[in-house]
């Protein structure tokens, strides 16, 4: 058929879209030695931003950790892209810090599109995806709108909002747009839709930018970064640790600011709600609860005094300014009123408008666990295009649909992650499980292994994944067991060192903690409350102290190993039910001892292994039992 | 199979999912107890109930939810064997949720054994004690709890037990739960907020708010767990043990007491050196009537060892009856038992209608009895539930009990971690997601009594309390 004629080039993966989730998983296919391309309509937006420019934050910034510790590159563009860096949750101890950093938008996208150019089998391609080359129920390749085709055996569709995409400001102004300023992508969504896969649509929103240069500053609150020994990734510089106090990895630091929308705002977006898009009845579709328009804000919250306003710089090449906070689809006029509201911004220039965008998406538990669809093999899908939002949430997708895609092509058992081992293994497992009705976002709440699942550990955890499937050249390989080994050092030197009385006071009354009466173990003493190991260690005069950062892991086994213990019997019980396989061919129809629900949920999901079909809504426990019963029986059966 | 050899064995996950399991082949029983009555229900359920029954009931398949009238047959003979009114229920339309028969046969032994057989030989097998429950609760017909009270229904020795019984299968106790979870789940919600939204307008939460949710929700589990004693009387009965001297009257005070309160439901069988248990109908608690051996000082060894089984009892007794015929016994009698037991005595003067008993003292509480004409029973009976009345308060049993020992352990469970939970926070011990730990486990405890779970919900409460996103 006309699928293989004019074939201009034939890849193992072909990587469609160039955002968080297109780059992570054209990255990691390619770490896997698979020949792969990535195609997007313009090269220049490679890795853009299209919304806050900060990455991390709780929950968030662990995934960009486990991103990293897999192979992925966000972690290293954020750090090259740095302007300002927080680590949240500091007072609340080592086990929920979580770190977040504003970037440069230019440099960001700079590092990723360099970043991607390292990996000489990874094609950079410019043109838009009109449709998918299909032969026999599989994807064979892609044809472009300028009428390129390239073969390929897995494609990642990792479109973002660019699915018939519909931007709305107010309830008059109705754009076709992927993101401010591009088409949307009406072909493919076009052909999707008639595969038969079921669409639905969500809205997310942004908030207007404005003029740096024409904020009154001396009416706001300064914020300064605390950038400090901290890194995304482990990669770059840890065979070359940073001196003391230098921070030249980052560009220079800028400060964000902090107003707020008190009763003037409030007033004006009350008075004009009928004329925001979302409550003017132009948007039908659902966004999300966590991240709501200011509109939502004010009317879901009316006794809330004044809402948060974050002024953050979008870059180091420009004055332009990100109004967080004020996410909104209100029409152009009603914005700028809003603006002038608030407390400094009294005669701020509106550089761009704030806007609600409607898209494409594709209800994820359409997937397999790989995030391959069920209905078509060979084709994953990545990012918002499963109803996601969120750069990080994006990238750990990315990096599971580039490994699986590989991993397919090379004919190779699949990755699956646990949710033990990963907030990725969560929002996967999440996705395909139960689905979404909201656009998903990751929160701590969502793991049921909140403390054995951090930042600080996440090389532990999915290096050696990485390690196992050969995502790692041996350089790399020498790096990351240098860091496991300074880990295991933390905790043995903590082990063998003893500390003296006076050598401790200093630290014990930093920390506000009793003095010791006599020598001690240090490994002890680092069981207190808010005593770090590092400063033990220093004050026990070690000759040659370990890395902060491994430091940091092996003192929270010390202090918490207890509390570690239960989640890892936790999720050893999980992992028995994880030993069950299902997979597919099991005739759930025929199960009568199943409740209907649960039967035609089994049905429409095919879980692969009983624990994953325990998480399915609307499987009761009782069904499983029966579920093992049926299944028991047949086996029994099938082999007497 | 050979592609079975690769697979990991089933047998660990089979272990994990428990003590529930029932089974989906299918099961038969008469539902009615043995003994004459006029009619006798034989019950039918699983997959193949329709089958079997076709091999049994002449013009099967009889329309689905209508007693019908049919001839039962016998499989291999043919021979008819009653006439029957048989009712045909559908799967997920029957008590257990399976296709499911019931045959309403003539009464007696005889003829609901004969149409169990032919069910039997028609392919059903005989079911275990309990299974239609277990299936109607492995179907999700039933919650764990509901079923657990219909196995307390069908045992329950007394009025009360079957009230209390009949509460918890209202859902009674699972309502309770299930608000105490929610409660657990705002504290919860609280911390994740905490934890997740580090940088909102609310700001931090005052610790105080935590606290007083956390002190609520512990008052709430004291509530119910104090109900647990209460729980345990009804299921188990009240012991009242009967003690004193050897010839004292004491069984036949028992039996006497059996034959007043007309409601002998379960005589335990015993030696004359063991203790006799038996248990009576009370006003609001059954009340467990045990005659013990007497007490003595005595060099036997055999007779010491049912002198020690009374003395066991006496530990356990919630009230004693000091029976003696002469007020040196009596003395003597409430002596030994003191040692033993604070339980509340009731001093009872024994044999009342000799012509050679003493008078009882002016001034002596001991209530004056014959078993022999039936004086002063009616009287001690009364005081026997007074005197209950008094030291346990009476039965509520529009409020749901604890009955169970399962109930007991998950609550109790739940109990502690909050209580570990309230020391950490209140001292600041720990890091929060730290202490959490313990809600969340405290929240597992009482989701494994009613058997739900799902982290959502807390994802809800703090999306509904707080405006959280920039």
């Amino acid at each position: 058929m006309g699928s293989h004629v004019n074939i201009e080039a034939t890849f193992d993966v072909v990587v469609v879209g160039a955002g968080h989730a297109g780059t992570e998983a054209a990255v990691a296919a390619a770490r896997l030695g698979a020949r792969v391309a990535i195609v997007t309509s313009a090269l220049e937006t490679i890795g853009q931003m299209s919304c806050n420019p900060a990455i991390g934050g709780v929950a968030k910034g662990t995934v960009v950790r486990e991103v990293d510790a897999l192979g992925g590159i966000m972690g290293r563009a954020t750090d090259l892209a740095t302007l300002q860096f927080r680590m949240l949750n500091r007072g609340k101890g080592p086990a929920v810090w979580a770190p977040r950093a504003q970037c440069d938008r230019g440099l960001y996208r700079r590092a990723v599109r360099s970043l991607l150019e390292e990996h000489a089998t990874l094609a950079t391609i410019q043109g838009t995806v009109a449709r998918l080359l299909i032969d026999e129920g599989s994807v064979v390749g892609i044809e472009t709108l300028e009428g390129r085709r390239f073969g390929a055996s897995c494609v990642v569709l990792t479109t973002g909002t660019f699915l018939r995409g519909r931007i709305h400001i107010g309830t008059e102004t109705k754009l076709a747009g992927g993101r401010a300023g591009e088409p949307p992508a009406v072909h493919l969504a076009e052909q999707l839709e008639s595969l038969g896969l079921q669409v639905a649509r969500f809205k997310t929103g942004t908030p207007p930018r404005i003029d740096g240069r024409s904020v009154d500053y001396s009416r706001l609150e300064r914020q300064e970064s605390e950038i400090e020994a901290f890194d995304y990734s482990w990669s770059h510089f840890w065979d070359s640790p940073r001196r003391a106090g230098e921070t030249t990895r980052h560009p220079r630091q800028l400060p964000c600011w902090i107003t707020f929308a008190g009763d003037e705002a409030k007033a004006v977006v009350r008075e004009n709600i009928g004329r925001s898009a979302m409550y003017g009845g132009a948007i039908g579709s659902r966004g999300p609860r966590y991240c709501p328009s200011v509109e939502d804000k004010i009317l879901r919250f009316p006794d809330a005094e004044r809402h948060q306003i974050f002024l953050e710089p979008e870059g180091h090449d420009t004055h332009e300014l990100y109004v967080n906070g004020l996410s909104t689809s209100l029409p152009v006029d009603v914005q700028l009123r809003m603006l002038h509201a608030v407390p400094g911004l009294e005669s701020a220039r509106m550089t761009r408008a704030g806007y609600a965008i409607e898209y494409d998406y594709y209800p994820p538990t359409q997937l397999d666990a790989t995030l391959q669809l069920r209905a078509l093999s060979g084709l994953f899908f990545a990012g918002q295009i499963n109803g996601t939002t969120g750069y990080e949430e994006a990238a750990g997708q990315g990096v599971v649909a580039g490994y699986n895609a590989a991993l397919r092509a090379r004919g190779e058992t699949p990755l699956i992650l646990g949710r033990s081992s990963s907030y990725i293994g969560v929002l996967v497992d999440d996705l395909v499980t139960r689905g979404v009705d909201e656009p998903y976002r990751l929160f701590t709440s969502r793991s049921e292994f909140r403390l054995t699942v951090r930042q600080d550990n996440a090389l532990r955890r999915l290096a050696p994944v990485a390690l196992e499937r050969g995502a790692f050249d041996e350089r790399e390989a020498r790096v990351v067991e240098r860091r496991m080994t300074e880990e295991d050092r933390s905790r043995d030197l903590a082990e063998r060192t003893s500390i003296r009385p006076e050598q401790a006071a200093p630290v014990l009354a930093a920390a506000g903690s009793a003095p010791l009466a006599h020598s001690m173990k240090v490994v002890e003493v680092a069981k207190r409350q808010g005593v770090s190991l590092l400063d033990l260690l220093r004050a026990a005069e070690i000759a040659e102290l370990p890395a902060a950062e491994a430091a940091v892991t092996a003192e929270l086994e010390i202090k918490y190993g207890g509390y570690f213990e239960r989640e890892r019997a936790q999720a050893e019980k999980m992992q028995r039910l994880d030993a069950f396989p299902l997979g597919g061919g099991i005739p759930y129809g025929e199960m009568r001892s199943l409740s209907m629900e649960a039967r035609q949920k089994l049905l429409a999901l095919t879980p692969a292994t009983l624990a994953q079909a325990s998480r399915i809504p609307g499987v009761s426990p009782s069904d499983l039992q029966n579920l093992v019963l049926e299944i028991e029986r047949r086996r029994a059966r099938a082999s007497g | 199979m050979a592609g079975d050899a690769t697979r990991p064995a089933p047998t660990s996950a089979v272990a994990a999912l428990g003590a529930l399991r029932g089974g989906s082949d299918t099961i038969a029983a008469i539902a009615t107890p043995p003994g004459r009555g006029a009619l006798a229900i034989v019950r039918l359920s699983g997959a193949d109930a329709e089958q079997v029954a076709s091999r049994v009931v002449a013009g099967w398949p009889t329309p689905a939810r209508v007693a019908t009238l049919a001839i039962l047959r016998d499989p291999a003979t043919g021979e008819v064997l009653d006439e029957a009114i048989v009712t045909r229920f559908e799967g997920g339309r029957s008590f257990t949720g399976e296709p499911m028969v019931e045959l309403s046969t003539h009464g007696g032994v005889v003829t609901s054994a004969l149409v169990l057989g032919a069910l039997l030989a028609a392919g059903a097998r005989q079911a275990a004690p309990g299974e239609f429950t277990r299936r109607a609760v492995a179907s999700g017909k039933l919650t764990l709890t509901q079923g657990e009270a219909i196995g307390d229904v069908i045992d329950a020795t007394s009025r009360a037990a079957q009230r209390v019984a009949l509460a918890t299968l209202d859902g009674g106790l699972a309502r309770r739960v299930v608000a105490l979870r929610d409660a657990l789940l705002e504290v919860e919600a609280l911390i994740a907020y905490e934890i997740d939204f580090p940088e909102e307008d609310d700001g931090p939460i005052a610790p105080a708010r935590v606290s007083e949710s956390v002190a609520r929700v512990a008052s709430m589990l004291d509530a119910l767990l104090a109900t647990a004693p209460a729980g345990e009387l009804v299921r188990e009965g009240a012991v009242v043990v009967l003690a004193g001297p050897p010839n004292a009257g004491k069984s036949s005070l028992f039996n006497a007491l059996l034959g007043q309160a007309r409601a002998l439901v379960t005589p335990i069988p015993g030696t004359t050196r063991d203790a006799i248990e038996a248990v009576v109908d009370g006003r609001s608690w059954p009340l467990r009537l045990v005659d013990t051996a007497g007490l003595r000082e005595t060099a036997d060894s055999l007779e010491r060892l049912g002198i020690e089984v009374s003395e066991r009892y006496l530990e356990r007794a919630q009230v004693v009856l000091a029976c003696a015929e002469h007020a040196a016994g009596l003395a003597a009698t409430c002596a030994w038992i003191s040692r033993l037991t604070g339980a509340p005595v009731i001093e009872v003067a024994t044999k009342r209608d000799r012509p050679e008993a003493e008078p009882v003292a002016s001034g002596s509480a001991a209530l004056e009895v014959s078993a022999e004409t039936g004086a002063g029973l009616d009287a001690l009976l009364a005081r026997i539930e007074d005197t209950l009345a008094t030291a346990l308060g009476a039965p509520s049993f529009d409020a749901p009990v604890v009955t169970r020992a399962r109930h007991l352990v998950a609550l109790r469970a739940a109990r502690e971690e909050l209580a570990a939970f309230a020391t950490a926070w209140s001292a600041a011990a720990l890091p929060a997601p730290v202490m959490a730990v313990h809600l969340r486990s405290a929240v597992g405890a009482l989701e494994e009594l009613i058997g739900v779970v799902d982290t959502e919900d807390v994802l809800d409460r703090v999306f509904r309390s707080f405006c959280v996103g920039k």
